[in-house]
């Protein structure tokens, strides 16, 4: 999926980039419902997280697409980014390998780690994009990545994305000081989807807006509202941009939501009753294609058209995956060193 | 008279199957009224069950067995 | 040699290590006013590996305590908590996380009585999530015994069952001590990880303690000696139990705490059997399984009538897909082998 270059001083997306967001939204929550379902492949009647094709944990991005889409969209292959655990729509946007990418999560040989790495440990060198489980530790290699850019004069900016319970971490202050203070081009992507596992943003965190968390390092912050994709595109733009002409870091927290639980098989028992259902009346997908409708006369026959493609790609994906084989037991102990 | 031991019907909502992860008492063992008997898994919640009456249990259903809203799984005489 | 009371039938009552750890921890809570529990999702949720069930609603929030993802800042708040006369029961929960907030931890907890000649002590209990099999990953499913029993200054303790889960937990919040308290995930009994029957045991409803440095003997035996924490027991019971049926009688020896080591108890084993097999589902170099060995080697090597045998982790990361995660662990068969191993080797004969 090609999407052009960024426009210097848009601020919002041309037509090309609207229907490159919306594909990848497409492609991202259609992997992720695929992967629900067969997450659950094996685990049923007895949730036995080590049972079936996608065993252990599975965290999914439905809802959050618009992070992805609206950060990415600035970005190329060149630019650096770092995940969390919850790190399939970002992949996705970036353009990481989809049939590698998915054989990874389903642990077999042609996966882009072999099988080592699964669905919390997602590599993808070509594109420069890279995932961990720790929370809050993407901050630092992005801003390393970010310093090796510059030291080198090389173009290139480096990105994190953390939820909004890493912003707790000491690992967020270190990393932002330390951009700050050497002016690298890094910047800040925080995916506030207001819960880390049972427990509320607001009894965990002192602020309720993290961007003001920015005057701390003397940076610029936003926060973008109610999961905007068009907003997150233009406030990322910018950031992106000024990084890039070596204005330094920014920080952005996005507010966003998360349509399933932390992990597959959350009972989310924590979550006060009827909020799920508000959260699906507003699903950024439907948002998109209405704007794309009343925007640039995207009809119903396209928009088939569009999802039958998406759909198409991710099955692709899925059926490498189940037809890949499983790498043999013994090479496990392989790759430790290089 | 025996008393049944029967997976409780009010615990989750859909007709889903539940698994016996562990039993808390031995076959044959003495049991008080409301004490935790077994602990049974829905997907991936877990739920008590306990003795509806004071006695000896005996065990009907195994550990990891699969069983459905109702069903009978010990009794207690 | 402990004493493990079993009572059948009458009065029994079988615990899962959650509820075990939970009932220890709220027992002190009931008669201790200093005792409190912090934790990332430890109150409302009752813990990920339902350790802290029911903790909240019997104690309320003052004293069961959700922390924001901040280690650094609970850790190091629990050690100076500590040092003012409370006693903070605190989660990590996943070991794997160590390395965010272990400074608090081993230079801090561990060294502060020393530092001050016994003058301030941090009466601290760090309780974690440790072990693998289910395919979680490099990040989240390492045991690390190893790395914390070699950092001076913590005891460290790995309750196999919910009879010493108990117990253990008793001693540890009472120990005027830092204590790590490695739990395994497997052997909680939560169900949506597997489930290890052998872990839920009869426990005693009153508070009881086991005291630390006092492994147990979990199966007697004459031929072969095998030594191990946490899951490793469950394993090596399961190849006893197949090795009797070739005729030969393993003892199998649950180390219990790491720290202190009952060193005593594993070398009068291998002193009776003269074949001993260590086993460790943490990596292999520098761990448990080479200083058990170390232990027998030092004191008196002739009693061994044959190389001691490790299975334990490879030295690699720990991968997610499931033949190589199964390939890594340590489980019964490899346990059997290492036995045959043991039977094929040279006799040594001492002049």
């Amino acid at each position: 999926m090609e999407k052009n270059s960024i426009q210097e001083g848009t601020l919002t997306p041309t037509k090309e980039q609207k229907f490159w967001m919306y594909r990848n939204m497409l492609v991202s929550r259609f992997l992720e419902e695929s992967i629900e379902q067969i997450y659950l492949e094996g685990k049923k009647p007895v949730f036995n997280m080590a049972a079936g094709p996608i065993p252990g944990e599975m965290h999914l991005s439905n809802g959050q697409e618009p992070c992805a889409v609206g950060v990415c969209a600035h970005l190329q292959p060149f630019d650096v980014v770092t995940a969390t655990h919850r790190p399939h729509h970002i992949a996705v946007a970036k353009g990481v390998n989809l049939n590698r990418m998915v054989a990874e999560i389903f642990g077999k040989a042609t996966g882009l780690s072999g099988g080592r790495g699964g669905h919390m440990h997602i590599f993808d060198a070509d594109v420069n994009f890279a995932c961990s489980g720790i929370v809050g530790q993407g901050m630092g290699p992005a801003v390393g990545a970010a310093l090796s850019r510059k030291m080198q004069g090389k173009e290139g900016v480096g990105v994190a994305f953390i939820g909004e319970g890493a912003v707790n971490q000491g690992a967020f202050h270190e990393a932002m000081n330390l951009a700050a203070v050497w002016k690298l081009p890094f910047i800040t992507i925080i995916e506030d989807n207001q819960w880390g596992i049972s427990v509320a943003k607001s009894e965990s965190t002192a602020v309720p807006d993290n961007s003001v968390r920015a005057q701390s390092y003397g940076i610029p912050g936003y926060q973008v509202r109610d999961n905007d994709t068009y907003e997150i595109f233009k406030v990322a733009g910018e950031a992106i941009e000024r990084a890039r002409k070596g204005g330094g870091p920014s920080l952005i927290e996005i507010e966003t939501y998360r349509l399933a639980g932390h992990f597959m098989g959350d009972a989310e028992g924590y979550r006060p009753p009827g909020e799920l259902d508000g959260l699906k009346a507003k699903d950024p997908i439907k948002v998109m294609r209405a704007r794309l409708g009343s925007e640039e006369g995207l009809s119903d026959e396209q928009n088939d058209r569009i999802v039958a493609e998406a759909r198409a790609t991710v099955e692709a994906a899925v059926n490498f995956a189940r037809e890949s084989a499983y790498p043999s037991p013994e090479e496990a102990l392989e790759k430790v060193f290089v | 008279m025996a008393v049944a031991v029967t997976i409780p019907t009010n615990l989750w909502e859909e007709d889903s199957e539940a698994v016996i992860t562990s039993w808390l008492v031995s076959d044959g063992g003495t049991v008080t009224q409301g004490q935790l008997v077994a602990e049974i898994m829905v997907e991936k919640v877990q739920h008590e069950v306990r003795a509806p009456a004071s006695g000896t249990i005996t065990i009907g259903q195994p550990a990891e067995a699969v069983v459905a809203k109702g069903a009978e799984i010990g009794s207690i005489a | 040699m402990n004493e493990q009371v079993r009572t059948v039938a009458a009065n029994e009552r079988r615990l899962t290590i959650a509820r075990a750890m939970a009932e220890a921890i709220a027992q002190e809570m009931r008669t201790d006013p200093s005792v409190f529990v912090m934790g990332e999702d430890i109150a409302k949720l009752g813990g990920v590996f339902g350790n802290t069930r029911g903790l909240l609603e019997e104690f309320g929030n003052e004293r069961v305590r959700d922390t924001p993802i901040s280690e650094t800042a609970f850790m190091g708040a629990a050690v100076g908590a500590a040092s003012d006369g409370m006693r903070p029961v605190v989660e990590l929960m996943f070991v794997d996380f160590f390395g965010v907030c272990f400074d608090a931890i081993y230079n801090s907890a561990a060294k502060n009585a020393y530092f001050s000649g016994g003058n301030v002590k941090v009466p601290m209990v760090l309780m974690t999530s440790t072990g693998g099999g289910y395919c979680d990953a490099g990040q989240h499913s390492q045991c690390l015994y190893a790395t914390f029993a070699h950092l001076p200054g913590m005891k460290v303790v790995t309750p196999s069952n919910a009879y010493d889960a108990k117990g253990l937990m008793t001693s540890a919040i009472r120990d005027n001590n830092p204590v790590i308290y490695m739990f395994h995930k497997g052997l909680q009994g939560m169900g949506w990880l597997g489930t290890e029957a052998g872990a839920t045991v009869h426990v005693p409803e009153e508070a009881y303690e086991i005291p630390f440095g006092k492994a147990a003997i979990v199966r007697e035996g004459s031929d072969v000696t095998i030594v191990s924490v946490g899951m490793g027991v469950h394993h090596s019971l399961k190849a006893a139990a197949k090795l009797a049926e070739e005729g030969v009688s393993a003892e199998v020896v649950d180390l219990r705490t790491l720290v202190p080591l009952d060193r005593d108890t594993v070398f009068n084993s291998v002193a009776k059997t003269g074949r001993l097999i260590v086993v460790d589902e943490d990596y292999k170099s520098y761990g448990v399984t080479g200083e058990i060995i170390a232990t027998i080697a030092e004191r008196d090597v002739s009693i061994l009538k044959a190389s001691p045998q490790r299975v334990a982790y490879p030295d690699i990361p720990i991968p997610f897909t499931r033949p190589m995660e199964q390939f890594a662990l340590p489980n019964p068969d490899k346990i059997i082998s290492a036995y045959h191993n043991l039977k094929r080797a040279r006799t040594w004969r001492w002049l």
